[in-house]
């Protein structure tokens, strides 16, 4: 069933792709289908007491394979990453208008996501995991550059591809490591693991995950990322995918749990992220803001829970993590339908909506005072559970988890109070446009969630708690409430709530400055200077000159067999297997010489071509038939070549000076001798048996032919032989390219 | 060209041309058993492109498209297996019974091969586009080209 939906994805995505011009808004209809699909598998499988598993193996001998596992936190995330899929979907149909352009193309990618997305957290092997991260960071990057004709949008969406992309290569180091000290690549049979190069790793994870979750200092990318349009924003930005370095601590924490700087990093990352990202939320003024920031604040609570690693903190986590997705996911949705409706989002120039539009104030309520942490919402059963989880912790640092959480709960009530005042009080009245029912819907239901999850609190309950089993490892495990009862942890609620009402109201009637966006103009500049950087180098070495190139080229090749020189073993050098070997030999040295001192073109290509054909006989000689063929050949072509571009040059070689023949001199030498050092390094420091005798005795019987040689390319080796055909494919494109380019673009010197 | 005021060369081009694509097929099928394969036969058939060129006569355009074609037939035959649940690469080899000339043995690789010759050939064509070659073997050569004797 995985690879089913994972297919039905792909294929729907093909088609989306196929028909993009002609389906316009249709097709975001059809693309709610495969995660309304996947959301209802998802949905089936809760309270399923065993994972399901899926395998499809790719390379047997390197291990390479997609393998995916969900269990009972998986599907949690399934839910999550589909169910507000297949809502966002709907709402996109009724927030592009109809003669909107490239909506065809904004269905297909954010298909695409969606795929990538539920492929990352049902991945079970790292690398399946790896490369599902690292598209969900191609598609992020294509979806909020997707008004391509929007400067900001652009400079934003590279923002994110070079920050998300950063921390995917330090992720993949991160991996590697664990992996190699784990001994396995399997996310469900990682054991605790504890080393030098463990503890490395599991900095460097961490390091990746903070990028993907904006955690400061990268959080930089998510505020320029809100020039997305708004399904995008409420889709990746605050719902799924900024929650995948949150998946990926969560589930890495019982393996890397006991590693203490894992643990120290993720807890400085998030009580940071708390803390800043909700001040941040205080100071902006355009709605959208508000939120983004909202969720680097959101985003640090979980990673800080995570890492403390309890199971209580773990259940608390869990509770968040769905909360968050509803209520951020209801609030993205109304400022996007504000946005589309009022035409601003910016809370100064936004007035009076709580008469004229009922339905959108109170869905915002309703998912802010689940934001806020008030009952009967969802939001404050995690919340409640957050304090008390934090209360219940002991050890050095649990003072610094308690002023992230419990402050950063003050100032959330805060900016929430703020948001909602700032959006729908007093300010320019405001004549909306009529609604769309398409946009209204999905946010009621998301918001609607929150309340029916507090209502439902048993089940809900059932499925959190045996998600964080499978995440803390241990059976026994805190139990979430309705009503916690008079435990200090509610006397904490209640002072939060009253603490953090009374900041929000006063910082919604002083005029704060909004901050400039220093981060991401320091991570603009940084990239400028690289690329500028970049340009220089590449203005110096690419000046032109073909035999400077040859030069540079040779004089590398040399610097690279100086190692071979301590190898160097003469014992095994013999003088021929067979006398004709020498003639033939002399025959070559003799033409080489001649190649280097004839001084006509023509000549050269003869002489040439003797060297070429003489080696020819030596294979002969020592009865490879395959590869005198081949050289034959190919030195025939090479003489036509000759012919067809003898006719665009002189005929004598141009005069050369002095030193720079010097020069060439010395380089051709000292080339040819790297050569021999090589070979004679080669042949005489054999690493191992040559696995020749095993290859000509499953010739016939593995690859059903009797020729070794083109057993060996087109069967035994046969990637090798696909890595050399990408080779050749892209010497054609290349060659395509010069030919096609103007013939004197550049200052090319002969 | 020079090859292209000649009748001889261009006679002789032609008559040896049918020959040359014997051979170059000869070594296609050959190769899994035999000397040969498809990067040999790609050079064969490449060779016999290029004298055409030089010699004026008519050669396929578009080597990028050869190379394409190839490249295409090569990524099938290798991640084919995969949809029968085999491994990357795996091969199929089968026995055909033809008439007159028996029993024939041949699997994929053959298929592989035939990519790999496409796209030796497309690069051989691409190489002679880069070249020039298209205006080469126009017959006579306009007078304001530098012969090189200057």
């Amino acid at each position: 069933m995985i690879l089913n939906l994972l297919l039905l994805h792909l294929f729907v995505c093909a088609l989306l792709a196929a028909g993009s011009r002609r389906l316009g808004r249709i097709g975001l209809l059809i693309g709610a289908v495969p995660p309304a699909a996947a959301t209802v598998w998802a949905a089936g499988r809760l309270g399923a007491s065993q994972p399901e598993a899926a395998d499809l193996r790719w390379v047997n001998g390197l291990d390479l394979g997609l393998t995916f596992r969900v269990d009972a936190f998986v599907d949690v995330m399934t839910l999550i990453v589909s169910g507000i899929g297949a809502l966002v979907f709907v709402y996109a149909y009724g927030y592009f208008s109809s003669r909107a352009a490239g909506v065809g193309r904004f269905a297909t990618t954010l298909l695409a996501f969606s795929a990538a997305m539920l492929g990352l957290v049902w991945a079970d092997s790292v690398w399946t995991l790896f490369i599902f991260w690292e598209l969900t960071s191609i598609t992020s990057f294509l979806l909020i550059g997707h008004k391509s004709t929007d400067r900001t949008a652009l400079a934003a969406a590279r923002r994110t591809l070079m920050i998300t992309g950063a921390g995917g290569l330090v992720l993949l180091a991160g991996l590697l490591l664990i992996t190699h000290s784990a001994g396995t690549t399997l996310i469900s049979r990682l054991t605790p693991v504890s080393g030098t190069a463990a503890t490395v790793g599991a900095v460097l994870v961490m390091i990746g995950a903070a990028t993907k979750s904006a955690q400061i200092p990268f959080h930089v990318w998510l505020p320029g990322a809100m020039v997305a349009p708004t399904p995008v924003s409420a889709y990746l930005h605050s719902a799924t995918m900024v929650k995948a370095g949150v998946v990926l601590v969560a589930v890495l924490g019982p393996a890397l749990g006991g590693v203490a700087s894992w643990q120290a990093l993720g807890l400085a990352f998030g009580i940071a992220s708390i803390i800043w990202g909700a001040i941040g939320a205080l100071r902006h003024r355009d709605a959208k803001l508000i939120l983004a920031w909202g969720t680097v604040s959101q985003l640090g609570m979980l990673i800080t829970l995570f890492s403390a690693g309890t199971p209580k903190a773990i259940l608390a986590a869990v509770a968040l993590l769905v909360a968050h997705a509803l209520f951020k996911g209801a609030l993205f949705l109304v400022i996007g339908e504000i946005d589309v409706r009022a035409g601003t989002r910016n809370i100064d120039e936004l007035g009076g909506l709580a008469r004229s539009m009922p339905g959108a104030f109170s869905i915002a309520v309703l998912a802010g005072l689940s934001m806020a942490g008030v009952p009967p919402l969802l939001g404050f059963v995690a919340k409640e559970a957050a304090i008390e989880a934090t209360l219940a912790l002991d050890g050095p640092d649990r003072w610094a988890i308690a002023v992230g959480v419990i402050g950063g709960s003050v100032l959330t009530v805060a900016y929430t109070v703020r948001f909602l005042i700032g959006v729908f009080g007093r300010g320019p009245e405001i004549e909306p446009a009529p609604r769309r029912a398409t946009m209204t819907l999905p946010a009621a239901l998301l918001g609607v969630a929150g309340i029916a999850g507090y209502a439902a609190l048993g089940p809900v309950n059932d499925v959190l708690r045996s998600a964080a089993t499978r995440l803390s490892g241990t059976a026994e495990i805190a139990k979430l409430y309705r009503w916690p009862g008079l435990t200090p942890a509610l006397g904490i609620s209640l002072a939060v709530l009253v603490l953090g009402a009374i900041g929000g109201v006063v910082a919604s009637r002083r005029h704060l400055r909004t901050p400039a966006p220093r981060g991401a103009r320091w991570s603009d500049g940084s990239l400028d200077a690289t690329l500028a950087f970049a340009r220089a180098v590449t203005g110096r070495l690419q000046h032109g000159s073909l035999p400077v190139y040859l030069v540079t080229m040779t004089a590398a090749a040399i610097l690279a067999t100086i190692p071979f020189l301590s190898h160097l073993g003469l014992e095994h050098l013999y003088r021929w297997h067979a006398p004709p070997q020498a003639i033939l030999a002399v025959t070559i040295v003799a033409a080489a010489l001649a190649v280097a001192s004839v001084g006509t073109r023509l000549g050269a290509g003869l002489a040439l071509g003797a060297v070429g054909i003489t080696i020819g006989a030596i294979f002969v000689i020592h009865g490879a038939p395959d590869l005198v063929l081949t050289q034959l050949l190919v030195e025939t072509v090479i003489v036509v070549g000759f012919v067809l571009a003898f006719g665009r040059l002189s005929r004598r070689f141009p005069p050369v000076g002095l030193r720079w023949r010097a020069v060439r001199l010395a380089v051709a030498g000292l080339g040819g001798a790297a050569v021999v050092i090589g070979l004679i390094a080669a042949s005489g420091d054999p690493a191992g048996a040559p696995p020749i005798s095993e290859m000509v005795s499953g010739s016939v019987g593995e690859g059903g032919g009797r020729n070794v040689v083109n057993v060996i390319l087109t069967d035994m080796r046969a990637l090798d032989t696909v890595g050399e055909v990408v080779v050749l494919t892209i010497v054609a494109v290349g060659i395509l390219a010069l030919a096609r380019a103007p013939a004197n673009s550049g200052s090319s010197t002969p | 060209m020079i090859a292209a005021r000649s009748a001889i060369i261009r006679l002789g081009i032609g008559a040896v041309n049918p020959f040359a694509v014997i051979v170059g097929c000869y070594l296609l099928f050959a190769g899994h058993n035999n000397p040969g394969g498809g990067f040999a036969a790609g050079l064969v058939f490449g060779a016999v492109f290029a004298l055409r060129t030089i010699s004026g006569l008519y050669r396929p355009a578009h080597g990028i498209a050869w190379v394409a074609v190839g490249a295409l037939v090569v990524t099938a035959v290798v991640l084919m297996p995969l949809l029968w649940g085999d491994v990357l690469a795996d091969q199929y080899v089968f026995s055909v019974e033809v008439p007159l000339l028996g029993l024939i043995k041949t699997g994929s690789a053959l298929l592989f091969d035939i990519g790999v010759a496409a796209i030796v050939v497309g690069v051989i064509l691409a190489v002679l586009d880069g070249l020039g070659a298209a205006d080469l073997a126009l017959d006579p050569p306009p007078p304001t080209r530098r012969s090189g004797r200057e």
